[in-house]
């Protein structure tokens, strides 16, 4: 098990060191002269030039990328050319909303996805599964910022019974804080809950014609004991795997969720450093989103053994 | 001898019920054609139909009692749906009919571009990783990293690097795409190198170009086409969050990401701005995906029932 996990963990550092690879390029590629920047407009050529040299520009790029990697193992992503502030700290202003709001919406969307799937699957071809599947394809095709729209004008403007846009930290209370982010994480999780319960369906339906469903129930157990324990934990694995994958949706969705209702997170910085274009808060973005993403996935991975003690590794 | 009158042999069940079987079994009639496939399959078929209408749409955006959509007149800014202006006016005074029905070639085009490109690109590398084993480590491990960025914010940093058009637009989302399709067809070709005919090609000596060509390329085809319906979705949902973002199509093109990008700071006194845009896109992307499903569930049967 020890060494399942330590080798979990390190096939995910070549992962890592390609995603470190691609966006320092993104980085090196990126137009503008950083040296031409700093050294501001009445600098000499010389000036721009020594600048360069201090800052390391004119060494090739393996030995670039190099110490670049090394400082951000020290937790050293840079600093803002906007704000002239460090990457990090503005990242740590923004982070709390952005993981509040990924958290409440994957919770939401397990407690809504999984028990749609697994009656869809139970009742098979009625009504109450064409229904459940016929939303499902139609959450795939509404982009999340309309999603977002319709929730915020319906149960905001209309109805009056959630705030339409902003944020209120945590720690200013429990319910003004959740009270903000219903409405995004619903519009947020609408994909991910479509993605979720198609799975679950598909993967109960396999599990529901094995033998040992048909012992329970020749055995006389309750049909919501079959469904929810017999079944539900040996249709786990790839329910569990999307889950791992659809974060993907939950990150790119987030950034869009965060502009339709105002919220202050990591997904207003991304736009407002693409409107200044502003690389380095880009790059320290995509590196934290896609090291999210992977650690996400190791844990599934990892996971996988206590849900089905059958794989063993 | 009359016990075996009585004994005479019995007829077996099945034939019993012989005559009657034309009556106990619907007739199954075999379509052919387009035709034929459309009928067996209508959710391609009402997903295909809905698609050309927007086709349609986009190819005659002219000729539709549009205006030219970038006109400007601030005399009749934001102006509610009208017998004269369908689908009102925005803070510019701009028809939103025109430009929204102009804005339906971005996203087709955008979202067609990319299903093709990324399709052709993850074939070619699917291809070259599922029979070069040394390639495809690197390969791999490349798209293995490629897909820990989540899509939407690949796209993002790809469009920060270049300046905003249709062209950067479609290149920045088909890369995006592009790990997705090549595993896909990684994964079909693996399977098929175990085929009996493919071990027999390779047996009576037929060259690795020739065995691609003719055995493995026609059986990636269903699944690229059904991923490739999955891709044109997605990248026209990419698309319209780009240039909701502002890091997509220039606000000078109508685009429907554009349109709801405009009409965000009034859609709470405005909402019909907003509303025109994200109805037809989520029409458009649901026809794709409409046609993608029907297409999985005529290519395989067997997912058919699961999914």
């Amino acid at each position: 098990m020890v060494s399942y996990i330590l080798r979990r963990v390190l096939a995910t550092l070549p992962v890592m060191a390609i995603v470190a690879l691609f966006v320092f390029s993104l980085l090196y590629i990126a137009p503008g002269d950083p040296a031409a920047v700093i050294a501001g407009d009445q600098a000499s050529p010389a000036d721009v030039e020594r600048i360069r040299q201090s800052l390391g520009l004119d060494r090739p790029f393996l030995v670039q990328f190099g110490s670049w990697l090394w400082l951000i193992l020290h937790g050293d992503l840079g600093t803002s050319i906007f704000t002239n502030l460090p990457v990090t700290s503005l990242i740590a202003q923004r982070i709390e909303p952005t993981l509040s709001l990924m958290t409440i919406t994957l919770v939401l969307t397990i407690f809504i996805a999984v028990p749609l799937g697994v009656v869809a699957a139970w009742k098979a071809g009625s009504w109450v599964d064409r229904a459940i599947m016929a939303f499902a394809v139609s959450a795939f095709s509404l982009p999340v910022f309309v999603v977002g729209y319709i929730l915020a004008y319906v149960f905001a403007l209309e109805l009056e019974w959630f705030p339409v846009q902003g944020y209120t930290p945590l720690a200013e209370g429990f319910w003004p804080w959740l009270e903000n982010l219903i409405l995004p994480a619903v519009a947020l999780g609408c994909v991910y809950i479509a993605l979720i319960a198609r799975i679950t369906r598909a993967s109960m339906l396999e599990v529901l014609q094995q033998d040992y469903i048909r012992t329970a129930r020749a055995k006389g157990l309750g049909q919501r004991n079959i469904l929810f324990i017999h079944a539900l934990k040996n249709a786990a694995v790839p329910i569990i795997t999307v889950i791992g994958i659809g974060v993907a949706l939950l990150i790119g969705g987030a950034v869009v969720t965060e502009s339709v209702f105002a919220i202050p997170g990591l997904g207003r910085l991304t736009v407002d450093a693409i409107l200044r274009r502003d690389y380095p808060v880009i790059q320290g973005i995509v590196l934290l989103f896609s090291f999210l993403y992977v650690l996400v996935n190791l844990v599934v991975d990892l996971t996988y053994t206590l849900v089905d003690p059958r794989i063993r590794y | 001898m009359t016990v075996l009158t009585t004994h005479t042999a019995p007829v077996p069940p099945g034939l019993a019920i012989a005559p009657q079987l034309p009556e106990l079994l619907l007739p199954v009639k075999i379509r052919r054609g387009i035709v034929g496939f459309l009928r067996n399959h209508p959710t391609v078929a009402i997903g295909g139909a809905l698609l050309l209408c927007l086709v349609l749409v986009g190819i005659f955006a002219p000729y539709l009692g549009t205006v030219d959509p970038t006109a400007i007149a601030p005399a009749r800014r934001t102006r509610a749906p009208s017998a004269e202006f369908w689908f009102g006016t925005d803070l510019l005074g701009r028809d939103i009919y025109s430009r929204v029905l102009y804005g339906a070639r971005v996203s087709l085009t955008v979202g067609l571009s990319v299903a093709l490109l990324a399709s052709l690109a993850g074939l070619a590398i699917g291809l070259v990783s599922g029979f070069l084993r040394r390639a495809d480590t690197i390969l791999m491990r490349f798209m293995d990293g490629l897909m820990s960025i989540p899509p939407i914010l690949l796209a993002i940093a790809l469009m920060a690097l270049t300046r905003g058009s249709v062209g950067n637009v479609i290149l920045a989302i088909t890369i995006a795409e592009i790990p997705r399709v090549s595993r896909l067809v990684r994964g079909v070709v693996l399977s098929l190198r175990e085929q009996p005919y493919v071990d027999a090609a390779v047996a009576s000596g037929t060259r690795a170009p020739m065995i691609i060509l003719r055995h493995i390329l026609p059986n990636t085809l269903a699944p690229m086409l059904v991923q490739a319906t999955y891709v044109c979705a997605s990248a026209m949902i990419v698309e319209s969050i780009l240039s909701f973002i502002g890091a997509g199509t220039p606000p000078t093109i109508p685009s429907w990401g554009n349109i709801m990008a405009e009409g965000r700071a009034l859609w709470q006194i405005k909402p019909y701005i907003v509303f025109f845009p994200a109805a037809f896109l989520s029409a458009t992307v649901l026809a794709v995906n409409l046609v993608g499903d029907g297409l999985r569930d005529a290519f395989d049967p067997r997912m058919a029932k699961s999914l």
